[in-house]
């Protein structure tokens, strides 16, 4: 039994499921504005994190590490339905390349106002949990303290966002109003709050894995923290479907594992090209994502 | 018609107005030349500039040194300036020639440089980084442009045939490895050693120098910049678990420091204590340990850690340490806050190093100068009241600059002590042995204090 | 009554080329450059002439399209001559990159296609060059160009090929991975791509003797330097100009923007979706290599880091504020590249904000992605877009 846990195999899919969910959460975020809003953020990255440096940054000398990360969360929420009113409302039904150069845009301007405000110097986010792994007869288990408080935090959140859309009025009406917004109206469902409030969820989920990102690995908290990350988490799904949170969530932890096992037999520069090759392939067997049921929906 | 003609007319005269403005034009430039004086000096200022990353990955930390030295220069120029003309320092950010997020149209090390031709300079001081110096390399020596102090302890400066205006400053990668290699061998005999270096000369001129002083490393990696951005640092971390699997109990890190950062961590992570040797370059204790102090570490994992230093540790007895501070407390342009609590850190005491000895040279090269004539000064004298441990001395055969140091050993988050004081010397090739060092510096010049 | 307007044109213009013959002449001392006046103004004077005959541009549009890239042409180059050293430079740099412009602007504005990808097509044809220069010293520039571009074009199909079947945001998201993967990529091959470091050119780009005789013997040698690099890149460019001036007027143009407006009316009148996507996609990669292509013989060398996600983005704000699917607007674009840190520095300066302070340093950045979204809000076809249209209105309120 040792052997086996502290093996390489069994390493390499825990570290992977590790990255995995934090790819999944940052796939997860940009599914929700998709479906709600049909929109693809490019700024689902950079919004969480300007959100991150109010919450943290902004407080750290009042409070502890729990409220901070409540602030945090807090704050994610305001970027998120300011974002969606101010800028985002203005897109809708505009040919599809308009929204994705103006959330470009926004990327570039939100981490260069970050790094003005606060210097692209890392700052590190004190956290209750031990980033060193457990020990196992003196070889250790791909796992940390902080590692399980992060698959655990992602699981939470994965099974709220399913909650909320599945088992609620509000998650009914959500969905309603992004698959049918006409009929929506008629019905009696508020569809502009309803686009706000998928905007509102999608930052909130993005800043629990900003917060989570800043504060597990060794560079801490920097302007382009989420950068390298929404690269993973995009690939995931698009490979998911940008439709499917289930598929979401599924292809970013497989790519996790995939990529550890990548980076673990290859080398590091396998990683980024595998996840590519990866995508291309999933692309040319199915256009919209492996998990999207129907093909044919054009937004 | 009417129209047409109108407009016909009035086509034909502003072409006919162009035309002799173009001829004008063409007479009165071609009749101007250029002044025949040492471009970038004038009575009361000289002008130099450099290319460093001021943001961009490779910006922690690394964004203080040209800083520091500039610093230098404002206090020599309070004193009055070196004969009676003040220095003015140009500094152009090139991101690295990386330009990420953080630095989004950021213009390249040659755009950078020419933007400095066209000032123009007299001479680049302490610009930063191989590969981007080694792409201006050319465009300076076929302007004639001194290439000076470059900051990197690469061999590429060492090559005077080839490009006579280009000096290196700081000791190499290859003699930093080469007294590495001489401790391991005598504090670690027949340990299993392992070692990780940057995938470019950094890291395999590295690992050339342990070679050629006596330790094969039993594994050798080499990892990528590229992918330790893209990946925030966890692309090193099966690199770690490697070294622990082959049970190295010395690693050799030859690594940039947010790579060392990168490592340290991945072994914490692993519940893996190898001895670690750092290369002066990645091993700074402040700009190592900073992002790791918040994270809820007690412990700094650098500590106890082996490196090298070719300049006066911030907590030893040089007089050059008071100085430091003193000059960079007075610069409130660039380190507003530094005070008498502040951390002199690593970056800064080697901005310092090379502004000091920048100003020595053009102190040497008297009232009036070229630049052929300030670059025989440079070669045909030795610089021994430096910050530095060892004299700066360059020949007309050798650019390479420093060429030694002590052995340090990390004590805590902000310092490192010197582990015997002894000061080693060597030289980049392969054979040439590690010996102590003969002549040492001495002191700060009076004119300077 | 044509023939009439032409005859009396042509002489006007042999008036006006013998006048400048004559005041060249008696202004210019050495015989070199009044030859060099004479022929850039023939040229100048003769262009114009032919574009203004009128139903010239109509009837002859390919000829017409001609005539104007050799007058712009002859007008850039006799300007590199009074230009300073870092102007012809950054010209250089800015008329590459409008290539690299033009090339997204097409895929974009004519097959609808977006790309975050262009700066590693970018990157493909910078390092052909360099990777062909260090082992074939000897190959002619313009052949290395043709290689680099021949590649650039093959990475493109490899590419094109699964996007056909893509939309919007998924062809955005595999040519995105594409951009972040090019490092990588380019660091599997370090003993032919030199890894992060780069490479460098065996030798630097020189200006032929001919044109150094034309500069006294106190003129820089940087200054003789630049304006050869400047010039060879405005050759290039326009020769690149022109070509896709009369690709977008071209039958394909035509298809390709059927495809981008109606996909069910292009397949109906026998439009090839999947081959128009492509042929698209190659285009805009055969023009980001050779604008990447040039970029290496300007620096000298070339460096991968360069080619990342960021440089991409900077190429799609730069289109998106020109101008997207106009020529023009790729100009504008490259102008705006080439001079917009000037602008930014001459800002800072004027405002004291502290020039290596974090927000000076973050400033372009702000700035150009303010811009991408004011643009793409108010004036979605940017500035060639909105030029157009106040130009337009205004001809249509003059009472004549």
């Amino acid at each position: 039994m040792d052997p086996f846990l502290t093996s390489r195999i069994v390493s390499d899919i825990l570290g992977g499921l590790t990255n995995g969910v934090i790819y999944g959460l940052v796939a997860l975020s940009l599914v929700l504005v998709w479906r709600s809003t049909g929109i693809l953020n490019f700024a689902q990255g950079a919004m969480p994190m300007i959100a991150t440096y109010l919450g943290m940054v902004v407080f750290a000398h009042r409070l502890g590490y729990w409220p901070l990360v409540i602030v945090s969360i807090v704050a994610g929420f305001v970027v998120g339905g300011v974002t969606e009113r101010v800028l985002v409302r203005h897109l809708y039904g505009k040919p599809e390349i308009n929204p994705i150069v103006v959330m470009v845009g926004f990327l570039i301007v939100l981490e260069g106002v970050a790094a003005a405000i606060w210097s692209t110097t890392p700052r590190g986010i004190p956290n209750p949990f031990s980033p060193i792994d457990w020990q196992l007869g003196g070889k250790p288990i791909a796992l940390s303290p902080f590692s399980v408080y992060e698959i655990v935090t992602a699981l939470v959140v994965m099974t709220g966002v399913a909650v909320l859309f599945r088992f609620t009025k509000l998650g009914l009406q959500l969905r309603a109003s992004a698959l049918a917004p006409e009929v929506s109206r008629l019905l009696g469902v508020r569809v502009s709050q309803m686009l706000t409030l998928g905007w509102i969820l999608s930052t909130g989920v993005g800043t629990i894995c900003t917060v989570l990102v800043a504060s597990n690995f060794f560079t801490g908290l920097t302007p382009q923290v989420m950068d390298g990350i929404f690269a993973f988490g995009f690939i995931a799904a698009a490979v998911g479907g940008l439709d499917s949170p289930v598929g979401a969530i599924a292809a970013g932890v497989s790519m996790g594992i995939v990529l550890q096992f990548v980076g673990d037999f290859v080398n590091s520069n396998a990683i980024i090209i595998t996840a590519l090759l990866i995508l291309i392939v999933s692309l040319m067997v199915r256009p919209n994502g492996l998990f999207t049921k129907s093909t044919a929906r054009r937004v | 018609m009417s129209r047409t003609h109108t407009r016909r007319l009035a086509t034909t005269g502003s072409a006919l107005l162009l035309c002799t403005a173009l001829v004008m034009a063409g007479g009165s430039v071609i009749t101007a030349g250029a002044a025949s004086h040492t471009p970038g000096v004038t009575a009361k200022q000289i002008t130099i500039g450099a290319t460093v990353p001021l943001t961009g990955i490779a910006s922690t930390g690394y964004n203080e040194v040209a800083k520091a030295a500039d610093a230098v220069f404002m206090y020599v120029n309070s004193k009055g300036g070196i004969n009676h003309r003040k220095i003015k320092y140009i500094l152009k950010d090139d991101c690295y020639g990386t330009p990420g997020f953080g630095c989004t149209g950021t213009p390249s090390t040659v755009t950078q440089t020419h933007a400095l031709l066209s000032v123009p300079v007299f001479a680049t001081v302490g610009s930063l980084g191989t590969p981007t110096q080694d792409s201006v390399r050319s465009l300076l020596k076929s302007n004639g442009v001194p290439q000076l102090f470059v900051n990197s302890g690469s061999r590429d400066w060492n090559n005077p045939t080839t490009y006579p205006g280009l000096f290196g400053w700081q000791s190499s990668y290859n003699e930093e490895s080469k007294i590495f290699a001489k401790y391991i061998n005598a504090t670690y005999a027949g340990a299993n050693v392992c070692f990780l270096g940057q995938g470019d000369d950094f890291g395999s001129d590295g690992l050339a120098g342990l070679v050629a002083g006596g330790v094969t490393p039993s594994d050798t990696q080499l990892y990528s910049v590229g992918a330790l951005v893209v990946t925030q640092g966890a692309s090193l971390a099966p690199y770690i678990a490697r070294f622990q699997t082959d049970k190295c109990t010395v690693v050799v890190l030859d690594t940039i420091p947010g790579a060392t950062d990168a490592a340290l961590g991945a072994a914490l992570q692993l519940g893996y204590s190898p001895h670690w040797v750092i290369s002066s370059v990645g091993s700074d204790p402040v700009t190592v340990f900073a992002p790791l102090a918040a994270k809820g570490l007690t412990t700094d994992p650098e500590v106890g850690a082996v490196s090298f230093s070719f300049l006066p540790t911030p907590g030893s007895s040089s007089a050059w340490i008071p100085w430091m501070r003193k000059v960079l407390t007075a610069d409130k342009s660039q380190f507003p806050g530094f005070s008498s609590t502040t951390t002199l850190d690593g970056n800064m005491e080697y901005g310092i190093g090379w502004g000091v000895a920048f100003v020595e040279a053009l102190k040497a090269s008297g009232k009036t100068f070229t630049r052929a004539s300030f670059l025989k000064t440079l070669t045909s004298m030795t610089f021994s009241q430096t910050p530095s441990l060892t004299p700066l001395r360059y020949t007309s055969t050798d650019h390479q600059g420093l060429n030694g140091g002590y052995l340090v050993t990390v004590t805590s988050s902000t310092s490192a002590k010197p582990i015997d004081g002894k000061i080693y010397t060597t030289d980049s090739t392969s054979t040439g042995p590690v010996v102590s060092a003969k002549k040492l510096s001495s002191g700060i010049p009076s004119w300077l204090k | 009554m044509g023939w009439l307007v032409a005859r009396r044109r042509l002489v006007l213009a042999i008036g006006l080329i013998v006048v400048a013959v004559v005041i060249t002449l008696v202004v210019s001392s050495n015989a070199r450059h009044a030859a060099a006046l004479i022929v850039a103004l023939a040229v100048a004077i003769g262009g114009v002439t032919t574009l203004t005959i009128r139903g010239f541009r109509p009837s002859h549009p390919v000829l017409a399209r001609a005539t104007l890239t050799i007058v712009v042409l002859d007008a850039a180059l006799f300007a590199t001559y009074f230009f300073s050293s870092i102007t012809n430079f950054n010209l250089a740099i800015g008329a590459a990159m409008s290539i690299t412009l033009l090339g997204l602007s097409f895929l974009t504005g004519a097959s609808g296609q977006i790309s975050l990808g262009n700066s590693a097509f970018m990157g493909v044809g910078a390092l052909t060059v360099a990777i062909w220069a260090n082992h074939h010293a000897t190959t002619p520039m313009a052949v290395t160009l043709l290689i680099a571009v021949v590649c650039g074009t093959f990475v493109g199909l490899l590419l094109g090929l699964p996007a056909t079947r893509l939309r919007g945001p998924y062809l955005a998201g595999m040519t995105l991975a594409f951009a972040v993967a090019f490092t990588a990529i380019v660091n599997s091959f370090t003993s032919w791509t030199g890894g992060d470091a780069g490479l460098q050119l065996p030798t630097a780009v020189t200006p032929p003797h001919w044109l150094t005789s034309f500069f006294n013997a106190q003129t820089s040698i940087l200054r003789v330097n630049t304006m050869w690099l400047a010039d060879i890149t405005i050759v290039v460019t326009a020769v690149a100009f022109f070509f896709m001036a009369n690709l977008f007027a071209s039958r394909t143009g035509r298809a390709m923007r059927l495809v981008r407006d109606n996909e069910v009316a292009a397949e109906l009148v026998g439009v090839s979706l999947p081959r128009a996507r492509v042929i698209a996609f190659m285009v805009s990669s055969a023009y980001a290599a050779l604008g990447g292509a040039l970029w290496t013989l300007i620096n000298n060398s070339v460096q991968p880091p360069t080619f990342s996600l960021a440089l991409s983005i900077t190429i799609l704000s730069l289109v998106v504020i020109g101008g997207i699917g106009t020529i023009s607007g790729a100009l504008i674009g490259g102008v705006i590249y080439a001079y917009s840190n000037n602008v930014i520095s001459w800002f800072t300066q004027h405002t004291g904000i502290n020039p290596q302070g974090n927000l000076a340093s973050q400033l372009p950045g702000i700035v150009f992605g303010g811009l991408l979204i004011v643009t793409m809000l108010f004036a979605p076809m940017g500035i060639a877009g909105a030029a157009h249209r106040l130009w337009g209105r205004r001809r249509v309120r003059s009472p004549e």
